[in-house]
């Protein structure tokens, strides 16, 4: 365990011998992985606003105003178990009167509208949001329409064809693009950190050589340097993070206006974790594959080249 | 200590070694010297185990080099060090004189304490003991030789191997130093292979052993565990294996 230790200690000194070499290394995995994680960011954002906001099917369902709310809540309870299931916002007639008073001005229904008080024309409605599932959607679709219209006291139910139509081409933009984007950018990442990583290793090749020549084990060569490769993976890519967070603090609703509306999000926490985990692996496999397998006393052969005159034997 | 019995090396079928044979008793020191291309450097790394030996058999600080494993070299390499001509290859040049001589130790596991007992001990015999803070590049070429040489000792080595380890040495300085550490260890039991053109050497340690190798062959040598070349017995020595 003390060895492991000094072998830690031995990395963290090799750090500051070449600092340099490590930082421009830092900095190259920082750069990459802040690139990566902009673009990241871009695809969360376009991610989020149109499979979250506009990838549903919404449907608005009216009662009749003489429908039974007893009825009519265990009907809820009932499409809450209904497949592609994601949200509802349900108002009883009382709830629909003091939404309506909420969008006129303050104060209670009775002093608003006090003719209301016992006779309230309004019917129980229910904001339903789906998102179901892309296979057998029209079917689902029908089925569904068929259930809500089906139910008992539902008087007209209306659904949002056009969100269904931009949430259907989302969901095959995010099957077909999106997916292979957040692959390809990990895999960037995963080269460019991993390489740069492999080349700050060619600068330890002698150190390496003369380890050999004193009698070092493979292992006590390579751990050292992986350690060194992952502190960079991981130093660096949290660096990426730390500056992304701070950009993101300042451009979050940059584009947060009429008629955009956009929201920019942050990456969420699986992929903040992935951007911290993939160049921090890569950091390690870089080193390993940095390393390579040097066969034995490169440097003896380097170094060993002699050209003995035999003077000594003459004398 | 060392028993090297009838050892042939090629490179693409040319011969490096021919049938060469020498057995060296702890602590005696033998100087190795031949023309450019007599085939001192092949026969230093195959004592090094850094080429596979191809035919005979060696046995070197209680390693058989013919079945040694690769993962028995580095243990091989605690008990073997090795003096390089081209010292500035092997060194570290912005660690300081300290670190580059203690590698070895440390590779070895060995306790601070009695690590820098034993680099005080040695670099004090090469006058670098005021200059173990000192980063190497900032020495001099001679000095940076005798931090190799510092290295190479400081693990109580069972065998050093030096190829021309007074290369780049002060002639009158530092030639005695070296001699004087050779002796030293000498005493202690520590077994000595010197490839050298250096008559200095030789002059200063004519108890040595001395063996010439010319085209691979053992033409001359000054005690009798050295077995001189023999072609009738050459000519069925196996060959064309690389």
């Amino acid at each position: 365990m003390s060895m492991f230790f000094q072998l830690i200690r031995q990395a963290l000194r090799d750090i500051s011998l070449n600092p340099w070499a490590q930082i421009l290394t830092l900095a190259a995995v920082t750069l990459v992985s802040f690139l990566v994680g902009l673009g990241l960011m871009i695809v969360t954002t376009l991610d989020h606003q149109l499979s979250i906001s506009k990838g549903e099917t919404v449907f608005q369902v009216y009662w009749r105003p003489s429908a039974d709310p007893q009825s009519i809540a265990e009907q809820w309870d009932g499409i809450r178990q209904l497949p592609g299931f994601f949200h509802i916002k349900t108002f009883t007639p009382a709830e629909a009167l003091r939404e309506l008073e909420g969008r006129i001005g303050r104060g209670s229904s009775a002093k608003n509208f006090p003719f209301l008080r016992d006779q309230n024309p309004l019917p129980a409605t229910a904001l339903i949001t789906f998102t179901p599932d892309e296979q057998d959607y029209e079917r689902w679709l029908r089925e569904i329409t068929s259930y809500l219209a089906g139910l008992e006291g539902a008087e007209r139910v209306s659904s949002s064809p056009l969100r269904d139509e931009i949430g259907q081409a989302w969901r095959k933009v995010n099957s077909y693009v999106l997916r292979p984007a957040i692959i390809f950018l990990t895999l960037i990442l995963g080269l460019v950190v991993g390489n740069t990583v492999r080349l700050a290793m060619l600068s330890k090749a002698r150190e390496v050589e003369i380890l050999r020549l004193v009698g070092a084990f493979n292992w006590y060569i390579r751990i050292p340097l992986l350690i060194v490769g992952g502190l960079q993976g991981l130093v660096g890519s949290a660096m990426s993070l730390f500056i992304l967070r701070f950009l993101h603090l300042h451009v979050e609703h940059i584009l947060n206006f009429p008629p955009i509306l956009l929201e920019i999000r942050f990456p969420p926490l699986q992929i903040v974790l992935l951007m911290l985990a993939v160049p921090t692996l890569l950091g390690v496999a870089g080193s390993w594959v940095g390393l390579g397998q040097p066969p034995s006393g490169r440097a003896f052969r380097r170094a060993s080249h002699a050209s003995v005159s035999d003077k000594a034997w003459e004398q | 200590m060392i028993d090297f019995r009838h050892v042939h090396h090629n490179f693409n079928g040319r011969p490096a070694l021919r049938d060469c044979t020498f057995h060296l008793d702890k602590g005696e020191v033998m100087f190795l010297t031949g023309p450019s291309g007599a085939g001192k450097s092949t026969l230093i790394r195959l004592l090094f185990a850094d080429l596979p030996l191809q035919y005979g058999t060696a046995r070197i600080a209680g390693f058989e080099l013919d079945k040694i494993r690769p993962g028995q070299i580095p243990l091989l390499r605690r008990k073997v060090s090795f003096i390089f001509q081209d010292f500035q290859r092997v060194l570290l040049p912005q660690d300081t004189v300290y670190n580059n001589i203690h590698l070895p130790l440390r590779v070895c596991g060995i306790a601070k304490q009695h690590a820098d007992r034993r680099i005080q001990a040695v670099t004090r015999h090469l006058g670098l003991h005021d200059k173990l803070a000192d980063p190497c590049a900032n020495l001099s070429g001679g000095e940076q030789q005798r931090v190799a040489v510092a290295r190479a000792f400081v693990t109580n080595p069972q065998v050093v191997l030096a190829d021309e380890p007074t290369g780049n040495l002060d002639p009158e300085l530092s030639v005695r130093r070296l001699l004087e550490l050779f002796k030293f260890f000498q005493r202690y039991g520590t077994t000595m292979i010197i490839a050298t053109h250096n008559p200095e050497l030789l002059r200063r340690h004519p108890e040595g052993r001395a063996l010439r190798l010319e085209q691979g062959a053992i033409t001359r040598s000054n005690w009798e565990g050295a077995a001189l070349f023999n072609p009738m017995a050459a000519a069925f020595a196996p060959t064309g294996k690389n």
